[in-house]
């Protein structure tokens, strides 16, 4: 047996070599997935840096080569807004510094890299709060203002009424600076831009102060929403933030609903005590019940009982203004293989609330295998400042929590029924929220987005050679 | 059978599992998706392991114990350098099917070697010393790969890992003195 041991190494030395040549190569073409996981897309490579010069120099080494960018923050778009086949995944998670903060003006400067979390963690000691932010907080400052998300807050509702200026780094390579004073038109442009102006460097953002306050609960039918919302939570001068759902039960189907109001607690000198951030609970709970509804209808009727009597417990108690906003998110995290969870968001005019649930109802009611976990209702204030712009009047948004297949079949079931919804949604007058899946119709974004080939447009002017690229642009431009 | 010999190489293949085992986790991470496909991958390791136990036992006696242990000590060398390379579930489903068998020739070997060697009246000092040995290179590659990790990927902890269990291999193919 001796004899052969050195022929063994040799053979072991040659395929050793083959594995690692060919370990390279998949390394070099790294697969690439958002977190809904239906569009693995090969990408060429991923770039980041906490360097602007760095950034700068990737940006000019691709117009050299003529790669396409897509540029990503935590990637929870779900419309390949931070792919594109054979192109530059532009990781901005590294830059993250947090730059400057003036205490006076209650202003912040961040790396667009910053997610909410460091934020909240590095302003809440000196009593500053954000003024909008998404539920969860968990994403990034340049991926939140390339969707132009929304919130809880009534007063300030999409992202942009918060963002003093930002500074670009263009298709040239070179960097602009914008606010509503230098560059107005890329303001409007890059926030809600979906990445395809430039990448976001660093932002100065508004802050407010951290407030105390207390919650409110009521039960009521949808076709008693608007008019509590209207009376109670516009009108109520103490209501800061304000949550809703409306059940996806089969027992109570788009009928009940619940609301959460967060209103301004008479004894502020509470606030030291419910300041302290809190942190991700035990999240075993709702993940089991939000796994039973998944299964059935039984599970979903549990649920909701579950968390409309859980919702009740919560009356009365404080709550710091950091902490509301600053949701928990992971008992979401889903992991089956063959199975994914989508969002929707539909925005519709406060009163059409009633009439458009009612049809919302009647359609849904005819799809069996729908499966639709979750219906969470926030108020957005009229906002047209983006040129691509959803809350086109005072608006109810509806986000809905999908439940699908990741097979050809079921997305095309689900675009079958996504699109009938989102032709419900546009005969109220509403308009759908962009960062999903490109299930719409290019006739249905017009329709939503009225401004949308004068975006594009705009895009072909500030980037002709089309360095920032993704899956969103190729869907839709013309 | 040279007894020290076997200490050593026994010390040495168990650096490299070692090495590997507590992290590989890490990859079927990246690999998998859900809690049922790990489970998934360790019943298979275990449920192969269980069906080849009646062969291998023969075969120790046919063949004798050095042929096993060459066999799994190459093989091991091998199916790392496969590993890195995986990107679908089935791919390290097939691995751990493979790993089981190997796995159950090296835990049967292992005894029929000590069983041949130790005398019965001190077989209790004789294995705690074998086994002191072989405890201590574990430790030794656990901690030592648990820096590595954050300097190395984990692709290279399967390359390394190889690379060792090549060494035994050849290390115990050594001409019998």
């Amino acid at each position: 047996m001796y004899k052969y041991r050195y022929f063994a190494v040799f053979l072991y030395v040659l395929i050793f070599i083959g594995s690692i040549h060919f370990f390279q190569i998949q390394l070099s073409n790294p697969i690439i997935e958002d977190h809904g996981r239906l569009l693995p897309v090969k990408m060429k490579a991923i770039k980041s840096s906490d360097d602007e010069d760095e950034l700068r120099k990737i940006i000019r080494e691709a117009k050299k080569n003529a790669d396409p960018i897509s540029i990503s923050g935590m990637q929870h778009s779900q419309g390949g807004q931070t792919l594109y086949p054979n192109g530059i995944l532009l990781d901005m998670k590294s830059y993250n510094n947090i730059l400057k903060l003036d205490k006076e003006k209650k202003l912040i400067t961040v790396q667009s890299g910053v997610t909410w979390a460091d934020i909240q963690s590095y302003i809440n000691p000196y009593g500053l709060a954000l003024k909008v932010s998404q539920s969860q907080n968990i994403f990034t400052v340049g991926g939140s203002l390339s969707v132009n998300v929304h919130g809880r807050d009534i007063a300030y509702t999409s992202l942009i009424e918060s963002v003093e200026s930002f500074r670009l780094l263009n298709a040239e390579g070179n960097i602009m600076h914008v606010s509503r004073q230098e560059n107005p038109a890329l303001f409007q442009l890059v926030i809600g831009g979906y990445g395809l102006f430039g990448v976001i460097l660093d932002v100065t953002l508004q802050l407010t102060d951290d407030e105390l306050y207390q919650i409110r609960t009521t039960s009521l039918t949808f076709d008693e929403y608007s008019a509590y919302f209207k009376t109670k939570v516009l009108q109520g001068e103490a209501v800061k933030m304000h949550l809703a759902r409306i059940s996806v039960a089969p027992e109570s189907f788009l009928t009940e609903m619940y609301t959460t109001d967060y209103y301004m607690a008479d004894d502020q000198g509470q606030l030291e005590l419910n300041s302290t951030l809190k942190r991700e609970s035990l999240i075993a709970i709702p993940k089991f019940f939000l796994g039973l509804s998944r299964l059935n209808g039984w599970g979903k009727n549990l649920l909701w009982k579950t968390q409309e009597a859980y919702n009740h417990r919560i009356d009365d108690s404080y709550i710091s203004r950091n902490n509301v906003m600053r949701s928990e998110s992971t008992f979401m995290e889903y992991e089956n293989v063959n199975k994914t969870e989508v969002l929707q968001e539909y925005f519709v005019p406060i009163d059409q609330f009633t009439s458009y649930i009612d049809d919302l109802r009647k359609t849904l009611e005819q799809e069996e295998n729908f499966n639709l976990l979750n219906i969470t209702v926030r108020y957005v204030k009229k906002n047209e400042e983006a040129v691509m712009s959803y809350a086109k009047e005072d608006m109810f948004g509806l986000v809905m929590l999908i439940n699908q297949g990741s097979s050809k079949e079921s997305i095309d079931e689900s675009g079958r029924i996504i699109r009938k919804m989102i032709d419900i949604t546009l005969d109220h007058d509403g308009s759908y929220y962009l960062p999903y899946y490109h299930f719409p119709t290019e006739v249905q974004l017009e329709e939503a987005y009225p401004r949308t080939e004068e975006f594009f447009n705009m895009k072909k002017e500030y980037d002709p050679d089309g360095r920032f690229k993704n899956l969103f642009y190729e869907e839709y431009h013309k | 059978m040279n007894y020290r010999r076997f200490i050593i190489y026994q010390g040495s293949i168990g650096m490299a599992s070692s090495m590997i085992f507590p992290f590989y986790v890490l990859l079927l991470k990246n690999v998998g998706h859900s809690y049922s496909q790990f489970g998934w991958a360790y019943g298979l390791f275990a449920l192969t392991a269980a069906v080849s136990y009646p062969i291998i036992g023969k075969l120790a006696d046919k063949t004798g114990d050095k042929v096993l242990l060459i066999s799994y000590a190459w093989g091991m060398a091998l199916i790392l350098l496969i590993f890195p390379l995986a990107f679908e579930i089935w791919h390290v489903y097939i691995l751990q099917v493979v790993m089981g068998l190997l796995g159950a020739v090296q835990k049967n070997s292992e005894k029929t070697v000590l069983a041949r060697t130790v005398q019965k009246e001190t077989a209790g000092k004789e294995i705690g010393h074998y086994h002191i040995w072989t405890s201590v290179s574990a430790a030794i590659a656990i901690i030592g790969t648990g820096y590595l990790v954050d300097f190395l990927t984990i692709g290279s902890i399967f390359y390394l890992a190889s690379a060792v269990f090549a060494w035994s291999g050849f290390y115990i193919m050594k001409r019998e003195e």
